[in-house]
């Protein structure tokens, strides 16, 4: 394989990794304070991209159309964990109530799907490039094409990533989530209010779903469907990654990405069964995921 | 006494004719339409299109004065085979469908069919495409299978005599669903016959959002036309740019929605060549152009199916209405024996006989070019 074909699928990988990441993200946060993940996480993603589409049509600024995805998705965020989480925590000794979560964010993600469908169809749409009127922006690296949007997603991935574990970590509103994580009877008792940091948290993850919505409308054809396999790659990135530590997921991400891109290279025709191969292997030699141990963890 | 009772013999004869007549004038015909109007969107793409031309063809029929009420009952099976067998026997069964129509997987119409054969009730297939849809039933006698739409073989016939008269390396992209694995084995086989190999092949599952793996593979074995078989039509495009790659591109009718003109845009599709069976510069197609502009605005979006769509309806109705009764045996012969149409495609005056269930004939494909944003004939 020449080098200039490597760089190539690396970067490809790379930016498809960093979506994966950054939908992983939200599902690693809200699984570490709740013990749950929104099963829609993708279709928040893709709500996120339709509505940078519809703000761009009708001629919104680049800077107010992203403002608006941003809040208009943490109000989800915020109803999602009002509408289809809380309500169940109280039911959650019974033995329906402790695992329906699954069933009402799945729910929500198919009402969101029906949605944009009845708003925009049921067909692909084409969805501009952030910061150029022109089509195609590319810009070389080491000899590898890469679009601008792609370099975007990888730089935006890392800088989050960095900004997530800090905030986990070394602030006191991560520290809130970690004990909260940890055990949520003794937060309140240490007068955390372990009700608004799950509600943050919700908040975070449909925030970190419209940041990859705004970055990856311009790389791919976007449809009301197309949140489901990114939320399933993205369980398995989390998966990958531990379900542990920010950086865990970052490196999980771009590993299956990468996978992902030089298996349909080797082989095309079943290009996309050896990275989910890999990963179930992953998984059953080591169920707690690579960089689940010798991490900071905080449970 | 006897003049009383005459009297009512006539009245009673007079009030059952008048019944009679009164029956036949209302006879209403129910014509099912099953399509592909939800799943991925290329499904929706076709299914929405048929179905838009279907519709504007029962208006056209309606405002003609045509004399037998016509109901259309629409569904949607979600491209599943299981689906779709379920609602073509609500048709038969619940609904008491005369005529069948629909729909855009060949998988489901291979399905339904042995179903509609049996119960008699005859089917005009689209815009489904796989090869063997009519073939397989003509034996029967009588057949119910008819198909209005694009043929596979023909198409792709059409483009490996072009392809291999122009190109000296050809590659191809193909899905790996069993339309897309179908169409490879057809155009490897094609192109031997032809004295071609193939200098590469590449395929892609059907719900992936980059080919660029692919593109390189196709790049760096100098492919100059790359065959796309790929039901995700635009994506064989996208990567292009980046790879300082270009092909021309060659593929399946798909490649002519105005979908995949506004995703790639119009000066990456240019010179993109598909199979058509739609002369847009013909005055009919352009005054079906205009009509369907003006009926269905921006949803309309694929010229080609929706006026093989609509001459599906133009026939259909027409057998309907000759007819003029929900009677399914008496409907097919009608379909078969049908002359006269006036279609907006390439559909001749008379398009079946006993022995040819197929609206198009590989004598009214073509190949056709994308030109400045349009659909033309490829000279």
């Amino acid at each position: 394989m020449q080098i200039g074909n490597i760089i190539q699928l690396l970067s490809g990988g790379l930016a498809m990794g960093a979506i994966y990441v950054l939908v992983a993200l939200g599902l690693y946060i809200t699984h570490l304070t709740t013990h749950r993940v929104n099963f829609g996480q993708g279709d928040f993603l893709m709500v996120g991209t339709f509505l940078m589409l519809l703000l761009r049509k009708v001629g919104a600024p680049l800077g107010v159309a992203i403002a608006a995805t941003l809040v208009v998705l943490a109000v989800m965020g915020w109803l999602l964990e009002r509408i289809a989480i809380r309500p169940l925590d109280r039911k959650k000794t019974s033995p329906v109530g402790a695992f329906s979560w699954i069933l009402t964010t799945a729910g929500i993600a198919l009402i969101l799907q029906n949605v944009i469908e009845l708003g925009f169809g049921k067909t692909s749409q084409y969805s501009a490039p952030l910061f150029s009127s022109q089509r195609d922006q590319v810009v070389q690296v080491l000899g590898a094409g890469l679009f601008v949007e792609e370099i975007l997603v990888i730089v935006a991935a890392i800088l989050i990533v960095a900004i997530f574990y800090a905030f986990m970590f070394h602030s006191r509103w991560g520290k809130n989530i970690q004990a909260v994580a940890f055990n949520p009877e003794s937060a309140k008792l240490l007068g955390i209010h372990t009700d608004r940091v799950k509600t943050g948290v919700f908040i975070i993850a449909a925030i970190l779903a419209a940041v990859a919505g705004i970055l990856i409308g311009p790389l791919v054809t976007i449809n009301p469907h197309m949140g489901l396999v990114l939320t399933i790659k993205a369980l398995i990135v989390a998966a990958i990654g531990g379900f542990a530590n920010p950086v865990g997921i970052l490196i999980g991400g771009i590993l299956f990405g990468i996978f992902e891109s030089l298996s349909n290279y080797l082989d095309s025709g079943f290009g996309d069964l050896y990275p989910l191969l890999a990963a179930l292997i992953i998984i059953a030699v080591k169920p707690s995921g690579l960089f689940s141990e010798g991490r900071a963890d905080v449970r | 006494m006897k003049k009383t009772y005459q009297q009512s013999m006539f009245k009673m004869a007079f009030t059952s004719a008048l019944i009679a007549c009164a029956f036949n004038v209302s006879a209403q015909v129910k014509v099912g339409v099953i399509e592909g109007l939800s799943g991925p969107p290329a499904i929706v793409d076709f299914g929405e299109s048929y179905l838009q031309g279907i519709k504007l063809a029962l208006k056209d029929y309606q405002a003609a004065g045509g004399k037998t009420k016509i109901e259309l009952t629409v569904y949607d099976d979600e491209a599943n085979p299981q689906r779709a067998v379920s609602l073509a026997q609500r048709l038969i069964q619940n609904d008491k469908a005369s005529v069948i129509i629909g729909t855009v997987s060949s998988g489901n119409v291979l399905a339904i069919g042995p179903i509609l054969q049996k119960a008699g009730i005859p089917l005009v297939a689209g815009p489904a495409i796989a090869t063997n849809i009519t073939t397989q039933f003509i034996e029967e006698k009588p057949s119910q299978i008819f198909r209005c739409s694009m043929v596979e073989k023909f198409q792709i016939d059409q483009m490996l005599d072009w392809g291999a008269k122009n190109f000296k390396r050809i590659g191809l992209i193909h899905s790996t669903t069993g339309y897309g694995n179908f169409a490879a084995k057809e155009i490897e086989a094609g192109l031997k016959a032809r004295g071609v190999e193939l200098v590469a092949m590449e395929a892609a599952a059907p719900n992936v959002t980059d080919l660029t793996p692919q593109m390189v593979k196709l790049r760096d074995a100098k492919a100059e036309l790359v065959l796309n078989f790929h039901e995700s039509f635009e994506l064989p495009f996208r990567p292009l740019p980046r790879l300082n790659y270009k092909p021309v591109i060659a593929g399946n009718w798909g490649l002519s929605s105005e979908k995949v003109l506004e995703i790639v845009g119009k000066d990456a599709i240019e010179g993109t060549v598909m199979g058509q069976a739609l002369d847009i510069n013909t005055p009919r197609a352009q005054a079906f152009n205009e009509k369907m502009k003006k009926e269905y605005g921006k949803d309309y979006r694929w010229p080609v199916v929706a006026a093989l769509g609509y001459d599906a309806g133009l026939i259909v109705f027409k057998a309907v209405d000759q007819v003029g009764k929900p009677d399914p045996a008496a409907i097919r012969n009608a379909i078969e024996n049908i002359d006269g149409i006036q279609a907006v495609s390439a559909t001749p005056a008379k398009p079946f006989s006993a022995t040819d269930h197929e609206c198009l004939d590989k004598e009214h494909v073509f190949l056709g070019v994308w030109k400045n944003g349009v659909v033309t004939r490829l000279n």
